[in-house]
């Protein structure tokens, strides 16, 4: 397949990923989405890699697949502990730092 | 034979690129956290597929064992966790700056499309018309490069995880039980 083409389902990925975060108050699916933009970012990284012949992007990919995790366990941990204070997730009623 | 195989090739791309990109969409459309989830594991099962037909079968086992098993089960907890009684999922509030956002981004991102497709012939973007070196992507070659060029990154990255893992249970664990955090 040529590689135009999975750049193109990247960017499709990304976007969607994008309007997720942009647009939905609950954290978890903004956290979902945040993902989502991850594996797009990792499957431009492999089709470029596959492009070039160099095994580097691979090595990037494992890196962001890693990183990934990380961020997971950290963000759905304040997730559950604003929760525990709150009762509640909605992005836009989190706003004791604002002003 | 190389015909067939031709079109094999191209039937997977086109099922595996609308799996992954329907079940992006219905992640970020549904109401309940459970069918978004549902619809993530596709995601990223269908993206496995998408790396492993870039030769890169190391990351596709990587991309199920540590996407759709290991962060969807902690999601999973946290969906557990987390009560389901939501509120609107779009809040009016900061909608016109949020639907401008999205529009900037959707501009942008055309425009990058557009400048993908005009560079499409590019030795770059040949992805795979040429069979790859021996041993493209598979665990040994991959090891070889993370234990010798990427060493110190490699090190760094699971310091992070260690990190990321004390943080985790700090910030989860309940206020009350006396612990000074």
């Amino acid at each position: 397949m040529p590689g135009h083409l999975y750049i193109l389902v990247s960017l499709a990925l990304f976007f969607i990923g994008t309007t997720g975060v942009l647009m939905r108050r609950n954290a978890l699916f903004v956290l979902m989405s945040v993902e989502l933009q991850l594996a797009a970012g990792s499957l431009a990284l492999l089709a470029f890699s596959r492009g070039l012949g160099d095994q580097h992007g691979h090595v990037v990919a494992f890196f962001v697949m890693a990183l990934a995790a990380a961020e997971a366990a950290i963000g759905l941990a304040i997730v559950v502990s604003v929760f525990r204070l709150r009762k509640k997730i909605d992005l836009s009623s989190i706003d004791e730092l604002r002003n | 034979m190389n015909q067939t195989s031709d079109l094999l090739e191209k039937l997977a791309f086109v099922i595996l690129a609308g799996g992954a990109l329907a079940g992006a969409l219905v992640t970020i459309t549904r109401k309940s956290a459970v069918a978004a989830l549902i619809a993530l594991i596709g995601t990223f099962c269908a993206t496995a597929g998408l790396y492993a037909t870039l030769s890169a079968h190391f990351l596709a086992v990587l991309q199920v064992l540590v996407y759709a098993g290991a962060i969807m089960v902690l999601f999973i907890f946290a969906v557990m966790i987390v009560s389901h009684d939501e509120t609107e999922p779009i809040a009016l509030r900061g909608l016109f700056m949020r639907t401008t956002g999205v529009l900037a981004t959707g501009y942008l991102f055309y425009r990058i499309a557009w400048l993908v497709v005009r560079e499409r012939g590019t030795d770059v973007m040949a992805a795979t018309a040429t069979p790859p070196i021996p041993g493209f992507g598979n665990v040994a070659s991959i090891g070889r490069l993370l234990f010798s060029d990427f060493l110190f990154p490699f090190e760094a990255i699971s310091l992070a995880l260690l990190a990321a893992v004390v943080g985790g249970v700090l910030l989860a664990r309940p206020p009350h039980d006396g612990g000074a955090a």
